[in-house]
């Protein structure tokens, strides 16, 4: 038999990779734009807010009218939070679970704040709530004041998160059908029993990032909360609304004082879901694998 | 009471544990468990809208007997076995687990060990918990200690040789161990019955062929009634001791493999169970006609008209050619088929296809060749 050289196989690049400087120039327009728009304002806001010292910056922050912002900014996500939770996981599972009729009409109506602009969702609860509102003479006649007071702050703000942690279940949820459910019923489990031990751990990763967008949200929203709140100093003002009166006021160094928290708050969040994914990446490598 | 919640450690082990068993029998409510029961299913009716899954399906399996539902894809095998577990409910009909009335039952009450095709395995849960989940969510009263909890388990990963895996998570398994594991899983509630939805079908051949005979050990070592869903008809006839074949929500036929195998009941039966060829046919003054010709097969009981002659490749004898009475066809092309080499063969003016099977080594048989043959084992059914 002829001895046939085996010639080395010309330079193979694999399917899926681009030249050598497509891949620099796309690199460093991403990073780039990563830089300009993301990176660069959140130091410029810790920038300004330290740049009169750190004695400045902590009196901004300590200041009577600055402390019950915060204040109301955790009030607020404390409740609208959980809400949402609850709320998301029903609702999430339900449309995931279960047929029923309605339920694309459903599906639809938790995507509603999204499509909506805060200010008009705002603004419906001033018209439903509000003194001259559906219901405004009812509420008056019996002391309860929801405009222009706290308790419509957290509606708005528990209308505009609504569809964070439910956004975030009902494709996963969905992905993993009913089996593990009826497997869990046929060994003997009731329904709460099915849906601590099996559903919950199933979802758990998704809840969390759901909970986290969700409450990073919460603090953070202004068109909603600004339409609803009357921005009385020290008493309807979150932080959003806080900075906003600083800065039109001129008080630069308080409004990046109070911004620099929410920043802050950000990056925590950022940092935890980081340090989760780090710290359970084995077993969240395991499930996705599943 | 204490006795009939203790997990037996032999009990898979001990061939008389049926002695023990019905020592145990006799508490309300819960009398039957972990005792093999006998299941009647009695015209049962399904329906998902307006389309019938099952037509009225009635089969009898006996105490520790192991059954296949075996059809193809849209048969209702599935929905029948879901309706036995209780995770669906006919519409008409009744189901009876060792005579009492199953369909009143909750999926939890049934108390049957279920193994889904996907094995729905807790994927958050190591192989363990797995495992250890139908006694953990257990009321606390009947519930296990910790320790004795962790002795089944341990047992019952010893099983089904998987001992050592217990703390793997379901994702890092291969699909043969996922598929132990579920079985695990469903014999750890010590269930009056096991069910399995096509409990290879996810598995490669070689993997498949050991699970089958694994699984038949593990039924002959526990003694539960099992049913389980194929549409492999290898599989039904090597595992089963009786199967049901299903067709168009109907059972076409219950028997043992060879009874099956050998005397279909309807075409359907005889062509979904191993191959077949079929051949239209007459019937002239006992004898069957094919296009107008008489063949040399006598048939008693059967009268005039169409009828289909059905056999198997493998069951025919080669006749002379100029012998007369025979089925002769051209040769249009020729493969090796395992032991033997099989012909298609195309028959008379009318061209009917037939396949047949010859030694290797027979002349006179290649393509372009005419071959005459006569079924040497066959069915004649109503065209």
């Amino acid at each position: 038999m002829a001895d046939v050289a085996i010639s080395p196989p010309a330079v193979h690049r694999p399917v899926t990779t681009e030249p050598r400087a497509a891949r620099i120039v796309l690199i460093a327009v991403a990073v780039l734009f990563l830089a300009f728009f993301l990176l660069l304002p959140l130091v410029v806001v810790f920038v300004e807010a330290l740049g009169a010292g750190i004695g400045t910056y902590w009196k901004a922050l300590v200041d009577k009218d600055a402390l019950a912002a915060i204040r109301l900014t955790l009030l607020v996500a404390a409740i609208a939070v959980p809400a949402n939770l609850v709320f998301g996981v029903a609702a999430s599972w339900l449309i995931a679970k279960f047929e029923f009729r309605g339920k694309s009409v459903l599906t639809t109506l938790i995507d509603l704040p999204f499509s909506v602009s805060p200010v008009t969702s705002g603004l419906i609860y001033v018209l439903v709530f509000g003194a001259q509102g559906l219901l405004g003479p009812w509420l008056a006649a019996h002391g309860v004041k929801i405009i222009f007071a706290v308790p419509g702050i957290v509606l708005a703000t528990i209308f505009v998160t609504f569809p964070f942690v439910a956004r975030e279940l009902i494709p996963i949820m969905q992905d993993q059908g009913t089996e593990d459910e009826e497997a869990a019923a046929s060994l003997g489990a009731h329904g709460l029993t099915t849906f601590f031990r099996v559903t919950l751990p199933n979802i758990k990763w998704a809840l969390l990032y759901g909970v986290l967008l969700c409450n990073a949200r919460a603090m953070g929203e202004f068109g909603a909360v600004s339409v609803v709140s009357g921005k009385i100093r020290g008493q309807t003002n979150t932080m959003p609304l806080q900075v906003e009166i600083l800065y039109n006021e001129y008080s630069y160094v308080a409004a990046f004082a109070v911004a620099s928290l929410l920043a802050l708050l950000a990056l925590v969040t950022l940092a935890v879901k980081s340090f989760l994914e780090w710290r359970y990446a084995g077993e969240l490598a395991a499930q996705r694998r599943h | 009471m204490d006795a009939l919640l203790d997990y037996d450690v032999n009990y898979f082990r001990r061939q008389e544990t049926r002695v023990d068993e019905t020592a145990l029998s006799g508490s309300s409510g819960a009398s039957l468990w972990g005792k093999p029961v006998d299941v009647r299913v009695d015209r049962v009716v399904r329906e998902f809208g307006a389309t019938p899954a099952l037509r009225g399906v009635s089969i009898d399996i006996a105490a520790g007997e192991l059954v296949a539902l075996l059809g193809p894809s849209g048969s209702g095998k599935t929905t029948l076995l879901r309706i036995l577990a209780g995770l669906d409910a006919p519409n008409a009909g009744r189901v009876t687990f060792a005579g009492e009335d199953a369909l009143r039952l909750s999926v939890q009450q049934r108390h049957i060990g279920f193994v889904f095709q996907s094995y729905a395995l807790f994927r958050s849960m190591k192989v363990f918990d797995n495992i250890a989940f139908g006694l953990t969510v257990r009321p606390l009263w009947r519930r296990p200690r910790k320790s004795e909890i962790r002795r089944r388990v341990m047992e019952l990963l010893d099983l089904v040789q998987l001992s050592g895996l217990e703390n793997r998570y379901p994702s890092q398994l291969s699909g043969g161990q996922r598929q132990r594991v579920a079985l695990a899983r469903a014999l750890a509630i010590e269930p009056r019955m096991l069910l399995l939805d096509e409990p290879f079908g996810a598995l490669d051949a070689k993997v498949r062929r050991e699970l089958r005979r694994w699984l038949r050990e593990i039924h002959d070592r526990t003694g539960h009634t099992t049913v389980f869903v194929t549409h492999d008809q290898e599989e039904a006839i090597e595992l089963a001791d009786r199967i049901a074949v299903l067709n168009n929500g109907q059972i076409e036929q219950v028997g043992t493999p060879a009874e099956i195998y050998d005397k279909p009941a309807t075409p359907f039966v005889a062509s979904f169970i191993g191959e077949t060829s079929a051949l239209p046919v007459g019937v002239r003054s006992g004898k069957l006609v094919l296009d107008g010709t008489p063949l040399d097969i006598s048939v008693g009981g059967a009268t005039g008209g169409t009828h289909n002659l059905v056999f198997r490749p493998h069951d025919v004898t080669l006749r002379p050619a100029n012998g007369g009475g025979t089925v002769t066809g051209r040769v249009m092309s020729e493969r090796r088929h395992g032991g033997s080499r099989r012909l298609d063969l195309e028959v008379g003016p009318a061209r009917h296809r037939v396949e047949i099977d010859v030694p290797p080594e027979t002349e006179n048989a290649h393509r372009g060749d005419f071959v005459s043959f006569l079924p040497s084992r066959w069915w004649l059914f109503e065209a």
